[in-house]
């Protein structure tokens, strides 16, 4: 069921249908827009950083989820973003936002540098290749600690007026509105960022570029015949996840305003490809749930039990990661779909959704 | 010379522990087909089983020999209970990496709640002594490993090649349909062929924790070594894994002694060999070609 026919037919059923349908995005936004108003300024600070992590998510999601290409290294591609922000601000006096987008060309670039194996290296060993840049970029970092500070950290500083004078303090992200706190001005910030992000690759996986992602992934043979330039489409692809990526983590350099090495291990890259498969990979919307949950259990959830059964965060991670391939490996959304397609069928109607429907 | 020679010996003793670990990780990818990247978690876990029994008193050899019990338990567990009903990983390879994940999580975080963060202190096996050949000083430990390598070899040469359990393992390996057709119980081979892999992982373990502490994150860099050899060897040669093995610690070793940019990053030689392999020559030194039918 292609997205022109699904629009058709929920024009012909009439204003309800349509309510059912833009209904929940207008709830949900209404939610997302009262949070920051709702919750300590130290809950705000962790929905920025959750925010941070959709983004990185989003992008892996178009590599892995719609295009078939796994990694287990944007962890490091995160990382890079985040450093290259935090050179530039520091070292060059690059305004804020214009690191940002520097960190996402960056990033580009580098994805493409990592994707050039994958036109030859497939699945399981891609894994492992990129397994092995997020297990060696932290020690990259150590060993140029030169400019990145290494593991005593980066401070990212700007020339700000202080007291009359110009001088190097640390980055603030501070609110130009009277009546939002900084936290929350962030966190709007953020947000808009993140919508657009998600926006964007919505239309992109929708367009006929995305729909060529789609087939590479499904058959690289058919898709050659048909006359996509495959190479063409894998190696872009893996640039522009990666720099989406870059931007999640120059984000996470402007909310934390200091960065260590440790931040950026072998772990962060696990992190993101978990919140991409429990929210469902080939799934637009997938990531952001997936980061949502993630955030909800390492944050809150994890935050009530005592201290002796930290370590158990782990332990309850793996164990649910596992059970989730075996009982639904299309994470939360592709559940829900099922669910749906299970209830529709019972009614006798429609099958209600396609595997490959975009949400 | 003196002093290259002897950070080369350094390197091939380290080389015997990648290449433990990298027979570990043929073993599975000859029976599954999945590059197990939970692998070095295993080890851990055992190498700590090792630990308790040692310093609840048991001598170090029974120790060693109940740990690799208990990872040979663990693996044939993992195998059961995770990694067969989710699938094959050629068809469906991010659930399959997903689940060895979820399993390096797992038993990261369980060896966490039991052992604590800390790390242990384990004696080397083989003492703190060395010799001198040549002029060069070679530890008592570094030497052991080499030679645990070799027995394990041999083992394994005798399991394979001389054994009908060894050979019903490689006709589970070569082709599992027709394998379980003429009556091999596929599974239960498969499931051995885990244990058996957590068993060697052991011993690596064993040997590195002297040097490293025993800490919960004893093998992660190791696990790329061991990968590392195991591309170079190719991923379903079990000699290739002994030679990788040589290799990567070699390169390892005498590589970020005379190139500055390498210096504290010994696992930056590792990474460009795995690239470099999988780039040129995919199927490795030793490996099987693999061609697909189009």
């Amino acid at each position: 069921m292609s997205g022109a026919v699904s629009a058709e037919q929920s024009a012909q059923r009439g204003p309800r249908e349509w309510a059912l349908k833009v209904g929940p995005w207008i709830l949900l936004f209404v939610i997302l827009a009262v949070l920051p108003f709702q919750f300590p300024s130290f809950r705000v600070e962790q929905f920025c950083f959750w925010m941070t992590l959709a983004i990185a998510a989003c992008g892996l999601n178009l590599l892995t989820g719609y295009n078939g290409q796994i990694s287990v290294g944007h962890g490091a591609l995160f990382g890079i973003g985040a450093y290259t922000t935090g050179i530039l601000i520091t070292e060059f006096g690059v305004p804020l936002f214009g690191a940002t987008v520097a960190a996402a060309v960056v990033c580009f670039f580098v994805g493409i540098l990592v994707g050039l194996p994958a036109l030859r290296i497939k699945g399981l060993y891609l894994a492992l290749v990129t397994l092995a840049v997020a297990t060696l970029f932290p020690l990259l970092l150590e060993q140029f600690s030169a400019i990145t500070g290494g593991s005593g950290g980066l401070q990212i500083t700007s020339p700000q007026m202080y007291r009359g004078e110009m001088r190097e303090r640390p980055i603030r992200l501070e609110s130009p509105i009277a009546g939002l706190a900084n936290d929350q001005w962030k966190y709007f910030l953020f947000l808009a960022i993140t919508v657009v992000i998600f926006v964007l690759s919505r239309n992109l996986i929708k367009s006929r570029v995305g729909r060529s992602l789609v087939a590479v992934r499904d058959n690289e043979i058919a898709a050659e015949s048909s006359g996509i330039p495959v190479s063409k489409v894998k190696i872009l692809t893996f640039g522009l996840s990666a720099a989406i990526a870059g931007i999640g983590g120059s984000l996470f350099a402007l909310d934390q305003g200091q960065l260590y090495p440790s931040s950026f291990t072998i772990v962060l890259s696990i992190y993101i490809l978990v919140a991409v498969v429990v929210g469902g990979a080939s799934s637009i919307i997938g990531p952001a749930i997936g980061a949502v949950f993630y955030g909800l259990f390492s944050d809150v959830i994890i935050q009530q039990m005592p201290d002796r059964i930290q370590p158990a965060r782990a332990v309850i991670l793996g164990v649910l990661l596992i059970l989730l391939m075996l009982l639904a490996p299309g994470g939360v959304v592709g559940g829900v779909r099922s669910l749906q397609a299970n209830f529709a069928s019972r009614k006798g109607g429609s099958p209600g959704s396609d595997p490959d429907l975009i949400m | 010379m003196r002093d290259f020679l002897q950070i080369l010996l350094v390197g091939i003793g380290d080389g015997a522990v990648y290449a433990m670990l990298g027979l570990g990780l043929v073993v599975i990818y000859r029976s599954t087909g999945l590059l197990n990247f939970a692998q070095g978690e295993m080890a851990m876990f055992s190498t700590f089983i090792v630990w308790t029994m040692w310093s609840l008193g048991l001598p170090m050899w029974l120790a060693i020999l109940g740990g690799m019990a208990g990872g040979f338990c663990v693996g044939a567990l993992v195998h059961q209970v995770a990694v067969r009903p989710v699938g094959d990983p050629h068809e469906k390879p991010l659930a399959v990496v997903i689940v060895t994940i979820g399993l390096f999580l797992g038993l990261n975080g369980a060896a966490q709640l039991i052992w604590g963060t800390l790390d242990r202190s384990m004696p080397p096996l083989f003492g703190r002594g060395q010799v001198t050949v040549f002029g060069v000083a070679v530890a008592w430990q570094k030497i052991g490993a080499v030679i645990a390598l070799g027995v394990m070899v041999l083992l394994f040469y005798l399991l394979f090649q001389h054994t009908k359990l060894g050979l019903a393992m490689r006709a589970v390996a070569s082709n599992s349909e027709s394998a379980s057709l003429v009556g091999i119980p596929v599974p239960r081979l498969l499931m051995l062929g885990w244990g058996l892999a957590a068993a060697v992982g052991t011993v690596a373990g064993v040997f590195i924790a002297p040097n490293l502490g025993l800490g919960t994150n004893l093998m992660q860099l190791t696990l790329i070594f061991g990968f590392a050899a195991i591309t170079l060897g190719g991923f379903d040669s079990l000699v290739g894994a002994v030679v990788g093995g040589f290799v990567v610690g070699a390169l390892s070793s005498v590589m970020p002694r005379y190139i500055t940019i390498f210096e504290k990053m010994p696992l930056a030689p590792a990474f460009i060999l795995i690239l470099a392999v999988l780039l040129f020559r995919p199927e490795g030194l030793f490996g099987k070609k693999q061609v697909s039918r189009v």
